[in-house]
């Protein structure tokens, strides 16, 4: 899906710099501070949004590699409870962590390459494939499409323009698989 | 496998693209620019007051008597292109000296429809006496006097939809309310079939290409956008390839030429409240020379319309139903519509809206190419009602 994020942060920032700020009166101090703080903020999420993953990773990391250390130094000669605790959520922790191995671009670029590439293959399927093919490959493809477009309607349905509530796509979020516990 | 950085397009890749797939030369000249140009500057804020100096050039250029701009402002609405509303005191060849009211209609920098001028200019010229247009005036096309290609055309008088109605944007979803939209809609179609049975052969229609009759006749049409979906997309989408090999294996035979819109709706004519006519029909950037099935698939389109004051009766184009619609064409125009064309064309508007908001409203607005490059954006989640409606519809004829 093409709706996302980074894109969306660029052009909010193109129509405050562009069209609204230099509209907004020059006398009315607060809103021109806080359009200015709205540039701000959204230039902070632009550069951050791409790095977040490998940060919290990167956090992670460190918070168990502190919490194996101050387990080893305190042992179980103080801490009670919390020592208890500790041993739990470190050992979580690095459950996870051994978990978040690729990162976010990686797999949005893995399937950048895999639509391209299957698109690739319908063309030759269409342009050298015998009728038995061809049909099973429309069949997979239509079938495909079903459950990605419901993601998609789904993603975007609080634009506004699928006017009949009645048929509209379950919530993205039962859609998604749930959180592994 | 091969990446190709659409952002910044090689002469071989833009080659190899008019090379596999060949259109009107016109439109081949467009898209070829539009590439061209694509890894120049983005687009920047222009002042009313550059729109004017612009327009003192042209109109030093063409006019010999003194003339005054006044009351420059800025339009809203559409999705692709510049609009600023001016008054022109001049000497009008023919009337004399007065006050003409008139619009500049400039592209931006790369635009969601990315289109001819020169072709816009020539067939509202064209359509004077046959439907109501407004007047153009000037073409700067090259661009000699504005930063990017421009027409000057007259301001006509109406609103695209009634005092206090509400629509989504680009005048989407217009609900004319039951007394207005009986008026409208017997001058909509009418006027559809005017057009359509209009003989624009002695036209000066030089940059349109005249597409063989039979079936053939919408390759190159076909070609265009299939083209514009490689220039412009950015991730693929496996149901639009299928969609676009089925377009091509299918294409229906035509068995005559029409004059063809190619956004006929609510939206893109005005009308006057005080007596309820359509006063001008706008957006002519998708006219060609076609098979009348098309534009009478486009007013059958599925997301264009709305229920009608009975919650049950769906309203094509906000205005009939499909059978009205038939039987009101057929009337007007003497010919038969073809219901399996029609499910061709169908097809085929379902994958062009889809090109035009998945990939044109995402490449432009990636590279900072227009004025409302968040509008762009806003109007990409429309895509995917799109491709799920091409995916029913495949289901069904594929």
């Amino acid at each position: 899906m093409e709706v996302r994020p980074d894109i969306q942060i660029q052009v909010i920032l193109k129509a405050l710099k562009d069209v609204i700020l230099p509209a907004v009166d020059k006398d009315n101090k607060l809103a021109q501070e806080q359009t200015h703080l709205a540039i701000g903020t959204l230039q902070l999420m632009a550069k951050f949004l791409p790095i977040a993953y490998r940060y919290d990773r990167d956090e992670l990391d460190r918070y168990v590699g502190l919490s194996r250390d101050l387990i080893a130094q305190v042992g179980n000669r103080a801490g009670g409870g919390a020592f208890k605790n500790l041993a739990t959520v470190a050992a979580y922790g690095a459950d996870v962590l051994d978990r978040a191995r690729a990162e976010p671009a990686e797999m949005e670029k893995a399937v950048f390459d895999l639509r391209a590439t299957v698109g690739e293959l319908i063309e030759a399927v269409h342009a050298g494939g015998d009728s038995a093919t061809k049909t099973s490959v429309q069949k997979l493809i239509l079938a495909a499409a079903k459950p990605e477009l419901e993601r998609e309607r789904a993603a975007v349905v609080d634009m506004g323009w699928e006017t009949d509530p009645s048929t509209h796509a379950p919530p993205i979020e039962k859609q998604l698989p749930p959180l592994k516990a | 496998m091969t990446v190709i950085d659409k952002n910044n397009p090689s002469p071989e890749w833009i080659a190899s693209l008019r090379k596999r797939f060949p259109t009107e030369k016109e439109m081949d000249r467009v898209l070829t620019r539009k590439l061209q140009r694509r890894a120049g500057p983005g687009y920047s804020p222009i002042s009313l007051e550059t729109f004017c100096a612009s327009l003192q050039s042209l109109l030093r250029a063409e006019l010999k008597d003194p003339f005054e701009i006044r009351d420059a402002k800025w339009l809203s609405g559409g999705a692709s292109k510049l609009q600023v509303a001016f008054k022109l005191d001049w000497n009008q060849p023919g009337v004399g000296r007065t006050t003409t009211p008139m619009v500049i209609r400039m592209e931006p920098a790369e635009s969601i429809v990315e289109t001819s001028r020169l072709r816009e200019f020539q067939i509202i010229k064209a359509m004077e006496g046959v439907l109501p247009v407004p007047p153009v005036y000037w073409i700067d096309d090259e661009p000699k006097y504005f930063p990017y290609p421009t027409i000057i055309y007259g301001f006509a008088e109406g609103v695209v939809k009634p005092s206090g109605a509400g629509s989504n944007v680009s005048g989407l979803g217009i609900n004319f309310g039951p007394e207005l939209r009986k008026v409208l809609s017997k001058q909509y179609m009418e006027q559809l079939a005017r057009m359509h049975t209009w003989d624009w052969s002695k036209a000066n229609l030089s940059s349109l290409d005249v597409p063989p009759i039979g079936k053939r006749t919408f390759e190159m049409h076909l070609n265009w956008w299939r083209r514009v979906w490689e220039e412009d997309s950015n991730r693929d989408v496996p149901l639009l390839r299928l969609a676009a090999n089925w377009l091509e294996d299918n294409m229906p035979a035509a068995d005559r030429l029409s004059m063809i819109h190619g956004d006929w709706r609510a939206g893109n004519f005005l009308f006057t409240e005080h007596d309820q006519r359509i006063s001008a029909w706008l957006d002519w950037e998708l006219g060609h020379l076609g098979d009348f099935h098309e534009d009478v698939s486009y007013i059958l389109r599925p997301d264009l319309g709305h229920l009608a004051e009975d919650g049950k009766t769906y309203l094509y184009s906000g205005m009939m139903t499909r059978e009205a619609i038939y039987e009101a064409y057929e009337k007007a125009t003497g010919f038969t519509i073809n219901p399996q064309t029609i499910k061709y064309y169908d097809v085929f508007h379902q994958y062009r809206s889809a090109v035009i908001v998945i990939a044109s409203g995402y490449r432009p607005a990636r590279n900072g190419k227009t004025h409302q490059d968040l509008l762009l954006t806003w109007i990409m989640g429309f895509g995917y009602l799109n491709l799920d409606n091409l995916r029913k519809m495949l289901e069904e004829v594929a």
